[in-house]
């Protein structure tokens, strides 16, 4: 078993009558790379503040290294955050911001000059030192941001939509130096975010929050590719999302009817279920097979390396297909009837019957 | 002048709307500020007559000679500075919690009453509310009926320094408040947390943190204290007792008692150029500028 950074067990969090942490069991493995991801109100910042003890759970405890938290505020905790506007503060400069964790953990003058000079070295500011805030763009304000935090050595590192207020071009480059920094500092990240992409793009773990609840945690392959409800399916920008029938089932195999046609899956469904919803990648729809079901092109959209299909089935149920665009085997014009099929194995089946929409 | 000429539209009619928005404020100001000002200049270089005692239009430094080097005027100076100063202290650990319990801690719900509490006061007349002290701190007076039982407790607070301290302190809190307050509503409470996070103490948050950012609003709280204080004559007058006597209490009598205008207005003039000597170092040295970084 891993040793954990962060325990989360059994946390709830109430404001008022809305709960906004519902009953989270969560673990953190050390050096990881975990990210909250979610719509906005589904948990996710009232958790990692949570961890932060900038608010304190109603019932359920977090413990850090093994050690539970109970209400002990942030000033005693070995985490550190990086704030959503950065909040550097705006009457020191740079190097005052950066050590100012140093100066009240009392290190001495001269290795707080020296830790301060090797963060904005890390962070690849090195003569910014005695600037203002003000006076750094937000890509700059956000490292220092960053180097502020990590310069205290905390045990988690707590990042709340970190990247938010920068444009999507210093978005994406400061989605790899994050990761890169997180690599090489080997401290444990705990990242929050409502972009699927920025999850994908950084996280070792993701975690799906859905009102106040886990609804999926896993690599950020498992929660893409297999996802076990269909909020997180949704969430993750699955474009077929597919109501099913069971019609039959055995020991290792399911008969599922999906709109016009069925399928056998090689899931075992449980016996109570007997609906459920299956989720098929827009690119792992085929056009043009035989003995395949039926389909009117509704709109053709050119999207660059694709073009997309809209689709319709015979009982009207709505279907995306991606097609490379240089596949000119299959091209195809708005009304055209064509047939469409696709793999049993490249079915996505959600195993919980699709509850959690 | 010719290419202005040129581009601007011929035939413009005469409005009055340049009136309105610039020469009224400018009539304003000359009436009712430029023109005292220039008139106790004026004043403060005219002497009396020997013969009649009346004010007489010449040119002479014989009042600012007087103001500046008679001794008795520069213990009153120190007095009054004294008194000032020490009722600005009280009045900043006074108003310093309340106004940032108000914009900081308080529920927002809550702040429009809070701020409506501070402010009702002002309603009355502060000349009404200075009367109110003597009722409370005379001999036998509200105070004495309420602790005077005590053994040893009869106070006789009228007419001391403590009694304009008090007065002072009373009368003036509100506007030290409300600059407090508004820095502290804008102080956003992430730095506080930022502290927090980075190992601070409360205790050190407040001092490296919070006291820094509402830095500009103690300024102005001192500033708007601290001046109508150091030239105020009417509570001193009421509470205060014969060595309680203010800068603000001879001018006054100069003006009223010795009809001696000239003097009091070189009086006059010496305060205020000291005061305006004092705030631009004062705000020089605490730069709100600088505070928040150019």
């Amino acid at each position: 078993m891993p040793e954990h950074d962060v325990n989360i067990r059994n946390v709830t969090k109430r404001f008022g009558s809305m709960t906004a942490v519902d009953a989270v069991d969560l673990d953190v493995p050390r050096g990881h790379f975990v990210t909250f991801l979610g719509p906005s109100g589904c948990g996710k910042t009232t958790t990692l503040r949570m961890i932060g003890g900038f608010e304190y759970p109603d019932s359920g405890e977090i413990a850090i290294r093994g050690e539970v938290m109970g209400n002990r505020p942030p000033h005693q905790r070995d985490t550190s955050m990086v704030f959503q506007n950065y909040a550097l503060f705006p009457h020191m400069n740079v190097a005052d911001n950066i050590g100012f964790g140093l100066r009240e953990r009392k290190v001495p003058k001269g290795q707080i000059q020296e830790r301060v000079t090797g963060m904005l070295n890390l962070v690849e500011l090195p003569t910014h030192g005695s600037r203002k805030p003000r006076e750094l763009s937000g890509g700059q304000q956000q490292r220092v941001a960053l180097a502020r935090s990590l310069v205290v050595e905390p045990t988690v590192l707590l990042l709340d939509e970190p990247l938010g207020a920068l444009d999507l071009k210093l978005r994406k480059q400061m989605q790899i130096e994050l990761k890169h920094i997180q690599q090489r500092v080997g401290i444990t990240f705990i990242y929050v975010t409502h972009d699927q992409e920025e999850a994908l793009t950084m996280s070792d773990t993701i975690v799906v929050m859905n009102e106040g609840r886990v609804e999926q945690e896993g690599s950020a392959e498992e929660i893409f590719e297999r996802p076990r409800t269909r909020f997180v399916a949704a969430f993750m920008g699955a474009e077929n999302i597919l109501d099913a029938r069971v019609v039959d089932r055995d020991s290792a195999t399911s008969r599922l009817n999906i709109g016009p046609g069925e399928i056998t899956v090689n899931t075992a469904m449980p016996p109570d279920a007997h609906t459920t919803v299956v989720v098929i990648r827009p690119e792992k729809v085929r056009l043009d097979v035989a003995d395949g079901w039926p389909a009117t092109v509704r709109d053709r959209v050119y999207k660059g390396s694709v073009v997309s299909y809209m689709l319709t089935l015979e009982d009207g149920t709505a279907l995306t297909a991606d097609v490379s665009h240089d596949d000119p085997a299959h091209r195809h014009s708005v009304g055209d009837k064509i047939s469409v099929g696709f793999r049993a194995e490249e079915l996505v089946v959600i195993p919980d019957g699709g509850k959690g929409a | 002048m010719s290419s202005a000429s040129a581009t601007a539209p011929s035939g413009r009619r005469w409005s009055i709307t340049p009136f309105l928005t610039l020469g009224l404020p400018i009539l304003v100001l000359v009436a009712f500020v430029v023109l005292p000002l220039v008139l106790i200049g004026v004043y403060s270089v005219y002497s009396l007559s020997p013969d009649t005692g009346l004010m007489q239009a010449d040119f002479t430094w014989a009042n600012y000679e007087r103001a500046l080097t008679n001794p008795i005027y520069r213990n009153v100076f120190l007095r009054t500075l004294e008194i000032a100063g020490l009722s600005t202290i009280i009045a900043l650990l006074l108003a310093y919690p309340v106004g940032y319990y108000i914009g900081a801690v308080a529920n927002p719900k809550h702040q429009g009453i809070l701020l409506l509490m501070i402010l009702i006061p002002f309603w009355t007349s502060f000349i009404v509310r200075t009367y109110a002290w003597i009722g409370v701190l005379q001999s036998n007076g509200f105070l004495d009926s309420t602790i005077g039982w005590i053994p040893g407790l009869q106070t006789s607070l009228l007419y001391t320094r403590f009694a304009v301290i008090i007065g002072f302190v009373h009368v003036f809190l509100p506007i030290m408040i409300l600059p407090i307050y508004a820095s502290a509503r804008n102080l956003d409470k992430r730095y506080v947390e930022a502290a927090y996070d980075l190992g601070a103490t409360p205790f050190r948050a407040f001092l490296r943190v919070v006291l820094p950012l509402t830095m500009p609003g103690i300024i102005a709280g001192i500033v708007l204290f601290f001046i109508p204080t150091f030239g105020a004559f009417v509570t001193p007058q009421l509470l205060g007792g014969t060595s309680d006597v203010m800068m603000g209490n001879v001018i006054a009598d100069q003006f009223g008692q010795a009809f001696n205008w000239p003097f009091g207005a070189a009086l006059s003039i010496v305060m205020t150029v000291i005061v305006i000597v004092a705030m631009t170092f004062f705000f020089r040295y605490a730069d709100v500028e600088e505070i928040y970084g150019r």
